[in-house]
């Protein structure tokens, strides 16, 4: 008989409350993916993001025994994470820098790579340019095909917000790519 | 027109495969919500191949810096929850703070009682015995004693009843 991914769960955070350190390894290994996604989605960078998701996790093992279980321990975790990054993003609001370096030849063979890459930096910048959360509300939606319920429960919309947030989202993208000159989504 | 599609029917139609009839005679017939709906779902597809482009950390490393830090936190709070309660966890000196209290409050009390009275407003010819004071200190009433009555009395009136006094010790004596 196997156990209900909440099941796990609680018996995960039971056994961590009792001091059982492999359960911290085994709650890690559950989740620690999916946050560190999250937080890269908020401030798309490598070491920010990880330093974000330890952060959240440091933050969520020393409140575990305050976890209720009304909602499942992803969402728990989830909620402290979006929470996290949007505080975080709010108080490090900055421009963002586009540094592009070329040096030397490159041959014909990698000209279409970097074209592809190019074409998809564009469009990174422009997903960029969306606010924050939004964006977040949409990559978590799109990439991490979380469920519209999910999503709600954590960041505490309704699942119709939710819906109407990835619309707004991708009409402010298909503006921008239709007419680049938009300095800024929503501007 | 009327009948455009709301956002949350876009999104419905980007992400189900199946459109509803309703909504498949609508986009056929407007050209307007067709046109909206076939960019966002280009922009819908060039978001998911973005997927692939979120670099992975050192996982191993990852989870051994937080545990690191939970451990540290850990030992911090307890350490500052010794500080706060080393008495309790070092009894010898608990028990040696204990006994200097009791002795430093059981003096203190010892000697606050048996400080003498303060001096009266008015000054005296002869010095308050030692049964006065006590007396003062167990009756602080308002209560006039004799030795009242000898302090009110007249320069002249204190010197007749006075020497009254020393005639009457005089003969005392002879009696015997």
């Amino acid at each position: 008989m196997t156990l209900g991914n909440s099941d796990a769960d609680a018996e995960l955070v039971e056994r961590y409350l009792a001091g059982d350190m492999t359960a911290f390894d085994e709650l890690m290994i559950r989740y620690e993916r999916q946050i560190y996604r999250v937080c890269y989605r908020f401030v798309e960078n490598r070491e920010d993001a990880m330093d974000l998701a330890q952060e959240v996790f440091i933050k969520a093992f020393e409140h575990l025994g305050t976890f209720r279980r009304e909602s499942s321990l992803k969402t728990w975790l989830y909620r402290i994470a979006m929470n996290h990054c949007i505080n975080h993003v709010k108080k490090n609001v900055r421009e963002f820098v586009e540094v592009t370096e070329t040096t030397g030849r490159v041959d014909a063979s990698v000209h279409s790579q970097i074209e592809d890459r190019e074409q998809r930096e564009h469009f990174r910048r422009l997903v960029k340019q969306l606010p924050p959360k939004q964006k977040a509300i949409l990559e978590m939606r799109i990439n991490d095909q979380l469920s519209y319920e999910e999503i709600a429960k954590m960041s505490g919309r309704s699942v119709s917000t939710i819906k109407a947030s990835v619309f707004f989202a991708l009409d402010k993208l298909r503006k921008l790519v239709k007419d680049p000159s938009l300095k800024k989504a929503g501007s | 027109m009327f009948g455009h599609l709301k956002a949350e029917d876009f999104i419905n139609l980007i992400e189900s495969a199946e459109l509803p009839a309703k909504h498949r005679s609508h986009i056929e017939t407007c050209a307007e919500c067709r046109s909206t709906w076939e960019s966002m779902r280009s922009v819908h597809a060039e978001v998911e191949a973005l997927e692939t482009d979120v670099p992975e950390p050192d996982w191993v490393q990852f989870r051994s810096s937080i545990r690191d830090e939970l451990f540290s936190r850990s030992i911090q709070r307890q350490t500052a929850v010794r500080r706060w309660t080393g008495w309790a966890i070092r009894p010898a000196f608990a028990w040696a703070l204990s006994i200097v209290l009791a002795v430093g409050l059981t003096t203190a009390g010892l000697l606050w009682r048996t400080e003498p009275p303060p001096q009266p407003s008015t000054p005296t010819s002869e010095p308050a015995g030692p049964e006065e004071a006590s007396l003062d200190f167990i009756d602080a009433g308002p209560q006039p004693s004799l030795f009242d009555g000898i302090v009110a009395l007249g320069d002249e009136e204190r010197e007749r009843f006075l020497a009254m006094l020393e005639a009457e010790q005089k003969e005392a004596p002879d009696q015997k």
